[in-house]
């Protein structure tokens, strides 16, 4: 973990004298690369830009208002008030009402446990259940205000507006009514599914201003001295699970497990960054992930598969090439530890015995992390107790099951050209681009 | 069968055989001929492929040279020999690198055998490599798993990466697959197979070819497994299909590892199709000339045949017309051969035959005349002899009393009239048999004639002494036929007036009647004195007779009247037992003008 706040430092130290030189400017148009699908929930790179959320994370992790400007609990964390801002208009010019709330929330949440409720300029959320972290769960973006114009198109009340999707790229523009105030940049230009080594030429030949830096090619890029934003947290959790009820022998599951060899994952395919951990929560986060074991055991994996020989199947994202690399990787620690493995499409192969997945960490605080990161992984009890014994406990019951097998913490790091300054990270790792300016802006 | 159709059919049957077996000859001597040279072919062909492995593998070798040589890996080389050299950051390097050389398989190894970075199996970084697997041969095959499970055969070459300090090994490769043997440079009617030894049991879908799917990989089966487990090539022939054309010479030549483990069959398959339609065309030409060539030869079978056997035909139907009384039958000799011989011989024979029957019928009319003259002087002779013995009495008697003479006289000129009408009977019964008058036709009950006859001649023979006994055999109901009933009477009263005459001593006489088919049948038996053979023959001869006082003439006319009639006569009789005249009348006339072509003889 050293190593990647080394490089942030080092990162930050090179590009800081550079922004030093200049004052903010207005203007410009912003290129951004991305392999995904930017308006793709829950962290699509321009659902930040177009949207907002009720309540925010700072960049310390503390939940700050949003179009919320302030909220309140009653009935012991039974029902919660939250105030909207008020004068906040959609990109349409509407004004934000608590009716749209109201349906956004509704939309994005369909099978919550609470339900809300319009009251003149305040959203009610009640629940059958105590909602002490409720705050926190609707910072997500996944719960951000959204709705569609007229034309179909995405409508918010985020920085930037959307304005076209043409060709493979998402135009965005400055939204000069934010209720944050208006974006220094004009425009964002967000292309879409363009792989690494494109993205990579772009930027080498000046047509991206930033791309995406995946984490096992961090290593690569610093050799390259590109300018680089890492986040300041692992935020993307690499994690195998197993389905209990088609493996529903404990034992053949702490097997698995066991078998699995992390620090091989670590140092090679993802080139040393991020962190190994048999925890939900990256340390940094929790203070206790260290507890959890990491090595791998393959004799007693052994022992404990004993005669059993279950043909299993490891299903993966198969257009991902590096975690079909670190499928392929686990399914070879487990057929040393005497299973018969088989890496499968995860498309074709939903209902696969084993299954590897990214989780992206969102919140900023354990317990909301681990509670968001536990359903993540299904449906669970967890304690929302902010005590990190209670939450050790709590994950301890959890991965007890070994339905989940942690694997590791990633880091999320984008290149950043020259021309772009006050870029930041968001907590979760995004960038925050409503910040940022351009050098050669007017 | 005739004579003609008998030579037809031996000389067809020779030529056929013949042409048969020229056909079978040069059938079985084309296609040995064919399957030499399409082995001859195969071999080369087989020759050819292993040069173009090889060549594909000295290629291979220099390209791995070459990597191995590289200044990329030499200085990864290099870096990893330094203090700290982390071999991580080589993860992707083999796929980079088997991209640039065209790789299938390549593999970057530690001196400790490690895997630094594999193409083909990125996963594997870490695990050991066998960098002994090869021998000392430069290139080698080897079984190399892969990520899903799933194993191939590759053609591999292991070679040290030049630097200062060897740090490296690489071990590179190309899948022996379709897009291998595609690079084999085949000829268009030659197919490269290959099945990689990857499961115990022969697996069809592992086959594949060098240009497209293979039609029949069970077919394969056999070679492929004789090649596997005896590790030695071996050839077939295999036919993909019922067609002779869809076969192939295929040669399964056994890939081997180092260590002698046959890890793959290649399979060279030389079509036999141009082949097997090239003898077809041989065939058919052969099997079109045997055609033509039989047709031919029995169109000269049927000239050669028609050549021998016309003059025997001729002969044959000449002697038919001498055998139907045409004695003026001639046969043309045609040639001077022995049919032409025969053909004088036969003309010669006829010609004396003829010149025979012209004097044995002058002879013959010679002795009727003489015959009639015997009987006309005989008939005559009887009441002459009288007639001037009355004369010579009246002569005599006119010297003797006018009352005597008057007694005389009467008595002479009583008898001269009896000779005289006895004359004239004779004459006129002779007359008569001239002057047979023709048959008026018509619906009789012949029954009725028999009974009227038998009512005619009954007192008669009631009274003959000794006695005769008569009867009559009718049946009741009437036996309709198409006669004259005046000349059928006679001609029966004839032979019943015959019959009598051949019982002198007594005896019985049976006359009957029956329907019979499309005829009546007449019967007339005695039990006379019987006749012998010789006398039969000629007992329908005119003036022929076996009694002292008869013309011969009596059964002549009964002969003409019956024949007049369509029917036939025979006699059967025995001497000493008696005769029987069998008289067979068709029962309707246009039965006999259909049979006789007489058609208005009725009329």
């Amino acid at each position: 973990m050293s190593r990647w706040l080394a490089v942030v430092s080092v990162t930050l130290a090179l590009l800081a004298p550079a922004r030093a030189r200049t004052r903010p400017r207005y203007g410009g148009t912003l290129r951004v690369e991305t392999r995904s699908d930017p308006l793709k929930p829950p962290d699509g790179i321009a659902r930040k830009l177009l949207f907002d959320t009720l309540i925010q994370v700072s960049e310390n992790g503390d939940l700050t208002p949003a179009l919320a400007t302030s909220w309140e609990a009653e009935s012991a964390n039974h029902r919660w008030t939250f105030h909207l801002r008020p004068g906040v208009h959609f990109h349409d010019g509407s004004l934000l009402t608590s009716d749209a709330v109201v349906q956004s929330l509704a939309m994005a949440c369909q099978n919550c446990d609470w339900r809300a409720r319009a009251a003149a300029d305040t959203v009610i959320i009640t629940s059958e259940m105590p909602l002490p972290n409720l705050p926190a769960e609707l910072a997500r973006s996944a719960y951000a205000i959204t709705r569609r114009d007229g034309g179909g198109n995405p409508d918010g009340t985020g920085p930037f507006r959307f304005t076209a999707n043409s060709n493979g790229i998402l135009f965005l523009a400055a939204n000069d009514d934010s209720w944050q105030g208006r974006p220094f940049v004009d425009a964002v230009e967000i292309y879409e599914n363009r792989p690494i080594r494109d993205q990579w030429l772009d930027f080498t030949v000046g047509k991206a201003d930033l791309v995406e830096v995946p984490p096992e090619l961090l290593r690569q890029a610093q050799q390259q001295h590109m300018p680089l934003l890492v986040s300041s947290r692992p935020v993307d959790l690499l994690a195998l699970t197993l389905s209990d009820k088609q493996i529903p022998n404990e034992h053949l599951r702490e097997s698995i497990a066991l078998a699995v060899d992390r620090a091989a994952l670590f140092n090679v395919i993802f080139q040393k960054q991020g962190e190994v951990t048999g925890s939900l929560l990256p340390n940094a986060l929790s203070g206790y992930a260290f507890l959890f074991p990491t090595a791998a055991n393959p004799s007693r994996s052994r022992e404990l598969r004993g005669a059993q020989s279950l043909p299993l199947r490891l299903s993966v994202d198969s257009s991902n090439s590096v975690l079909q690399l670190v499928a392929e990787r686990l399914a070879l620690n487990l057929r040393d530890a005497g299973w018969n493995v088989r890496v499968v499409s995860q498309a074709t192969n939903p209902n696969a015995e084993l299954g590897l997945r990214l989780v992206h960490l969102e919140a900023a605080s354990a317990a909301s992390a681990l509670r968001e990161t536990m359903q993540d992984f299904g449906p669970a009890a967890g304690d929302d107790s902010a005590d990190p014994a209670a939450l050790y406990r709590s994950e301890s019951m959890f991965l007890k099951s070994h339905t989940v097998v942690p694997l590791l913490y990633v880091p999320r790091a984008y290149g950043v050209s020259a021309r772009v300054h006050n870029l930041l990270l968001a907590p979760d790792g995004t960038p925050i681009l409503a910040n940022a300016t351009l050098e050669d802006a007017r | 069968m005739s004579l003609r159709q008998r030579l037809l059919v031996v000389f067809s049957l020779t030529v056929v055989l013949a042409v048969a077996a020229v056909a079978w000859i040069v059938s079985l001597r084309t296609r040995e001929a064919f399957t030499e040279v399409n082995q001859k072919r195969t071999a080369a062909l087989v020759d050819q492929f292993r040069r173009e492995f090889d060549a594909h593998a000295d290629n291979l070798a220099t390209r791995i040279d070459n990597l191995a040589g590289s200044e990329r890996l030499s200085r990864i080389a290099f870096d990893l020999a330094q203090p700290g050299g982390d071999a991580s950051l080589y993860l992707g390097e083999a796929a980079s690198l088997a991209r640039d050389y065209q790789l299938d398989y390549l593999e970057i190894v530690s001196t400790d055998g490690s895997i630094i970075s594999s193409a083909q199996a990125p996963a594997r970084f870490g695990y050991e490599e066998d960098l002994h697997a090869g021998g000392s041969q430069p290139t080698f095959l080897k079984k190399e798993g892969l990520p899903d499970g799933r194993s191939e055969i590759g053609l591999f070459a292991l070679r040290a990466v030049k630097s200062a300090q060897p740090a490296l090994y690489i071990l590179g490769g190309k899948r022996l697959d379709r897009g291998f043997l595609a690079n084999l440079a085949a000829p268009a009617d030659a197919q490269v197979l290959l099945y990689p030894v990857l499961t115990s049991n022969f697996d069809p879908s592992s086959l594949v070819s060098s240009s497209s799917e293979v039609s029949q990989p069970d077919r394969f089966k056999p070679l492929i497994e004789g090649a596997q487990s005896s590790a030695q090539e071996s050839r077939s022939t295999i036919f993909l299909s019922d067609s002779r054309e869809d076969s192939v010479d295929a040669t399964a030549i056994p890939l081997k590892a180092p260590d002698g483990a046959v890890l793959a069959v290649l399979t060279v398959a030389n079509s036999r199709r141009s082949l097997v339609e090239l003898q077809h065309h041989i065939r058919a030409i052969s099997y079109g000339v045997a055609g033509i060539g039989i047709l031919l030869a029995i169109a000269a079978s049927l000239w050669i045949t028609s050549r021998i056997s016309r003059p025997v035909e001729r002969l044959a139907a000449a002697a038919k017309d001498v055998a139907a009384g045409n004695w003026d039958a001639h046969v043309e000799a045609a040639s001077s051969d022995e049919l032409g011989e025969l053909a004088h011989s036969f003309n010669y024979m006829t010609q004396q035959l003829a010149e025979q029957r012209e004097r044995l019928v002058q002879s013959e009319r010679v002795a009727a005349w003489r015959e009639l003259a015997r009987r006309l002087a005989h008939e005559l002779k009887n009441p002459l002899f009288p007639l001037q013995l009355t004369v010579e009495n009246l002569i005599k008697a006119r010297k003797l009393a006018p009352d005597e003479f008057d007694e005389i006289f009467r008595e002479s000129t009583e008898t001269l009239t009896a000779e005289i009408a006895n004359l004239k009977n004779i004459i006129g019964r002779f007359s008569d048999f001239s002057k047979m008058p023709k048959p008026h036709l018509e619906e009789i009950d012949v029954a009725e004639i028999l009974r009227k006859v038998a009512a005619l001649h009954e007192p008669v023979i009631a009274q003959h002494q000794p006695a005769v006994a008569f009867r009559c055999d009718v049946p009741d109901g009437p036996l309709p036929a198409t006669a004259d009933p005046e000349l059928l009477h006679r001609a029966i009263s004839n032979l019943v007036l015959n019959a009598l005459d051949a019982m002198p001593q007594g005896g019985t006489l049976k006359l009957s009647a029956q329907a019979r088919n499309d005829a009546v049948e007449l019967r007339v038996s005695d039990t006379g004195t019987g006749m012998t053979p010789e006398e039969c023959e000629r007992l329908f001869t005119p003036y022929y007779t076996t009694k002292q006082h008869g013309t011969g003439l009596g059964l002549a006319i009964v002969q003409s009247i019956v024949s007049d009639h369509g029917g036939t006569i025979r006699v059967e009789s025995t001497p000493g037992s008696g005769s029987t005249f069998i008289v067979e009348l068709p029962r309707h006339q246009q039965s006999r003008a259909a049979t006789t072509g007489l058609g208005a003889a009725g009329t």
